[in-house]
């Protein structure tokens, strides 16, 4: 190497050893690591860094230091300086193995990156202070970065405090509602605050008390979602916004939406044309987004499930009991309900679905005082069942509700439900038309 | 994850022209069948005429093999004591009728290249006419996507599935596609276009549909193929029923429960074993010493 190629190393040398710096010496070690031994002018710096005393706070020939917005998503082993914007613990399972992991957004002056510890004994991270950390992983999820710490990684306390990054050059992209997922970092949401109130939360991994948050539901013109504002942002019922940098999380299983400390809320003056019922969903969409907030499916009944029908409640607790002991209450009188669980289905995927006793009245067109009767005559709970599947099986149905997800796939706590009208012939038509366009 | 299984609304003849099994990557994960149009599927949804039904088993165990013809062929049935309910449903059937079936698909492999695909129900419902047409209009929308979608996935050979997913499909789907792309290539369209064409001259009669295509394409019923398939000449035919009715005799002749069933094993259908039953009678080569009996002569 020349000695005009190295004089930037040089110089770096000196100002970072400081007092009691010799050029000379500085140069002949700097030509023995290089010449001699081989190794890298990074790996050469820091040996003579340790040299001095001036240790870097980790040594590591193989890993390179990067900034965020540098990262491509295939680093096998890069150091990082970054803030903690945001930690939650999480439990998953991994290989069909319960397992706690830590996950939250990174920030540094050049962007934000979401980020996963793997081994949560290795360290723990505190929201809002900036570290140091060595050995990380990343890779691409979902079009976006991910920061992973492994088993090798590790993390420190960074002398240099970084402030929130105020403004961040990874593009918070223009996301519609409908098209949220959960896992996505930094979007942009244009909508129209449908309602908010305040709310006390003793917030994860803080010791600060109680904090006041803003929630309520957001929509624009594909659909709504529950938001989550973790500062006071004066946000106003019917007034249309821009918020930036918002993220999403499931909670509860219902995806939602945060207004956290990085977002940037700007009033908008248009007026948005928000649909003000249900937005139409079909089955793969609800589970591709992880849930939704007043969603309409419409599709089969494919099954009615065990535990439909006439059943007896407890009248204290409202569990539902055989007999007439309840779990919790011993013996009771207990009284008659009825509710459906059922799968409906579109074609696109399953959705299960929860119906309250006036909605199933409604729909098999029997009143819970009927059903009480064909009990009673025919001495046997389960004729109800075999009513509701004689009569609503294969029926296709609109149902509105929340629907949320867990293992077993997205369920639905129905508000309404019903026979869904279809134009046979129209559709039909509709379909004649596209193949003798296509053909 | 142990959620639920997608009901595919999927015709006859696109469901029997599948050849292509695959067992899911999960563990404890179902077989799916890869139709032709890529449809990865383990259950489905489907609506017809029930044509005929027969109990090949016993009153007491029932095993009912019943054929239900769409716009394009049959879906085979068969359902037996690990369905009760929906064996005792199949019970009060009426033939012919309108029926809705909701099902898992099981395959049979009678050799290396062929898989026979049949339906084994967990709900059968009688369905009036206007359910029947939306069912059909649902599969017909449904095929017509896939058609749409294995165009694009043919179009992109080294697509993944998250290419695809851009074009407007679900991860099923692309997947699906891109595994058909892979094992069948190109798909017959003219032939799925048959299905579409039935549907929809079903559903509007008024309208003069054509869509030009040719008419001998996928006019044979994909049953008489399966039939075709079972490759036993009549002679072999006489020999094996000849053979059988030896086994069975227990000196009254060979009752004829038993004889059906061991038909039925040997892949013979019923109306088959009927026609061979009365070509043995009329070339005077059995003979019926009682009623519900046969004996070899």
């Amino acid at each position: 190497m020349k000695m005009e190629e190295l004089t930037p190393h040089i110089e770096e040398l000196k100002r970072v050893i400081g007092e009691g710096a010799d050029e000379e010496q500085i140069i002949e070690e700097l030509n023995t690591y290089l010449n001699v031994y081989h190794v890298s002018v990074d790996a050469a710096k820091k040996g003579i860094m340790r040299k001095y005393g001036k240790d870097t706070p980790f040594v590591s020939a193989a890993s390179i230091t990067k900034k965020i917005s540098e990262m491509t998503g295939d680093e096998k082993n890069v150091d990082l300086t970054a803030r903690v914007v945001f930690i939650e613990e999480r439990q998953i399972t991994a290989k069909g193995v319960p397992k706690t992991i830590f996950s939250g957004i990174l920030g540094d002056e050049t962007g934000t990156a979401s980020f996963t510890v793997w081994d949560v004994s290795k360290f723990v991270l505190e929201k809002g202070v900036t570290y140091d950390f060595r050995n990380a992983y990343t890779k691409m999820w979902n079009e976006k970065l991910q920061i992973n710490f492994g088993d090798r990684s590790l993390a420190g306390i960074s002398e240099k405090q970084m402030e929130a990054p105020e403004r961040l050059l990874s593009a918070s992209s223009d996301t519609k509602i409908a098209e949220l997922r959960e896992g996505v970092g930094n979007v942009t949401i244009t909508g129209k605050i449908l309602s908010v109130e305040t709310k006390e939360v003793i917030p994860k991994g803080e010791n600060a008390g109680p904090k006041t948050v803003f929630t309520g539901i957001i929509a624009d013109d594909t659909g709504k979602i529950q938001f989550t504002a973790w500062n006071d942002f004066d946000l106003k019922t019917n007034e249309t916004v821009c918020a930036k940098n918002a993220y999403i999380r499931a909670w509860r299983g219902v995806p939602q939406l945060n207004f956290g400390d990085l977002c940037e809320i700007s009033r908008v003056d248009f007026i948005l044309d928000v649909q003000s019922g249900a937005n139409e969903r079909s089955v793969a969409e609800i589970v591709r987004a992880g849930g939704g907030l007043d969603v309409m499916v419409t599709g089969a009944i494919v099954d009615i499930k065990t535990g439909s029908g006439l059943i007896r409640r407890c009248p204290q607790c409202n569990r539902s009991v055989l007999g007439d002991e309840c779990a919790m209450h011993g013996k009771v009188e207990a009284v008659y309900d009825l509710r459906m669980k059922i799968v409906i289905d579109d074609g696109t995927g399953p959705l299960s679905a929860v119906v309250s006793k006036e909605s199933t009245e409604e729909l098999i067109g029997i009143t819970l005082d009927d059903a009480v009767a064909m009990a009673k005559a025919t001495g046997d709970n389960d004729s109800v069942y075999r009513k509701m599947e004689e009569k609503i099986l294969v029926m296709n149905v609109f149902a509105i509700g929340n629907v949320l997800s867990d293992e077993y796939g997205p369920m639905m706590i129905v508000r309404e439900i019903g026979k869904a009208a279809k134009d046979i012939q129209k559709e039909a038509k509709e379909l004649l038309d596209k193949v003798e366009g296509a053909l | 994850m142990m959620s639920r299984e997608t009901a595919w609304r999927i015709f006859a003849g696109e469901l029997n022209s599948s050849s292509l099994e695959k067992k899911g990557e999960e563990e404890r994960s179902p077989v799916y069948v890869i139709t032709p149009l890529g449809t990865r599927l383990n259950r489905v949804l489907i609506a017809g005429v029930l044509l005929d039904k027969q109990n090949i088993g016993t009153d007491e165990e029932p095993l009912w093999r019943a054929r239900i013809e769409d716009v394009s062929g049959s879906y085979f049935v068969n359902v037996g004591r690990y369905e009760p309910e929906a064996a005792a449903a199949m019970a009060g059937m009426e033939t012919p009728s309108f029926v809705a079936v909701i099902g898992k698909i099981r395959t049979y492999r009678p050799d290396e290249t062929r898989v026979l695909v049949s339906i084994r129900p967990e709900k059968i419902v009688r369905i009036d006419a206007l359910t029947r047409q939306r069912i059909v209009l649902e599969t017909a929308q449904a095929t017509w996507k896939r058609l749409n979608n294995m165009k694009i996935a043919l179009s992109m050979p080294d697509a993944s599935a998250e290419d695809l997913a851009v074009h407007g499909m679900t991860k099923d789907d692309a997947e699906g596609a891109i595994e058909a792309a892979e094992f069948y290539g190109t798909p017959e369209s003219s032939k799925y276009l048959k299905l579409i064409q039935n549907s929809l001259r079903m559903l509007l009669p008024d309208s003069d549909i054509d869509l030009g295509l040719p008419e001998e394409v996928t006019d044979l019923p994909d049953e008489i193929e399966i039939e075709e398939r079972s490759g036993i000449s009549d002679v072999d035919k006489e020999d094996l029923m000849l053979n059988i009715l030896g086994e069975l005799d227990d000196g009254r002749g060979a009752p004829m429960n038993d004889i059906k069933n061991r038909a039925a094993a040997e892949g013979i259908s019923d109306t088959e074993l009927e026609e061979m039953i009365s070509t043995l009678l009329d070339k005077g080569l059995a003979y019926e010493p009682v009623l519900g009996r046969l004996k070899k002569i």
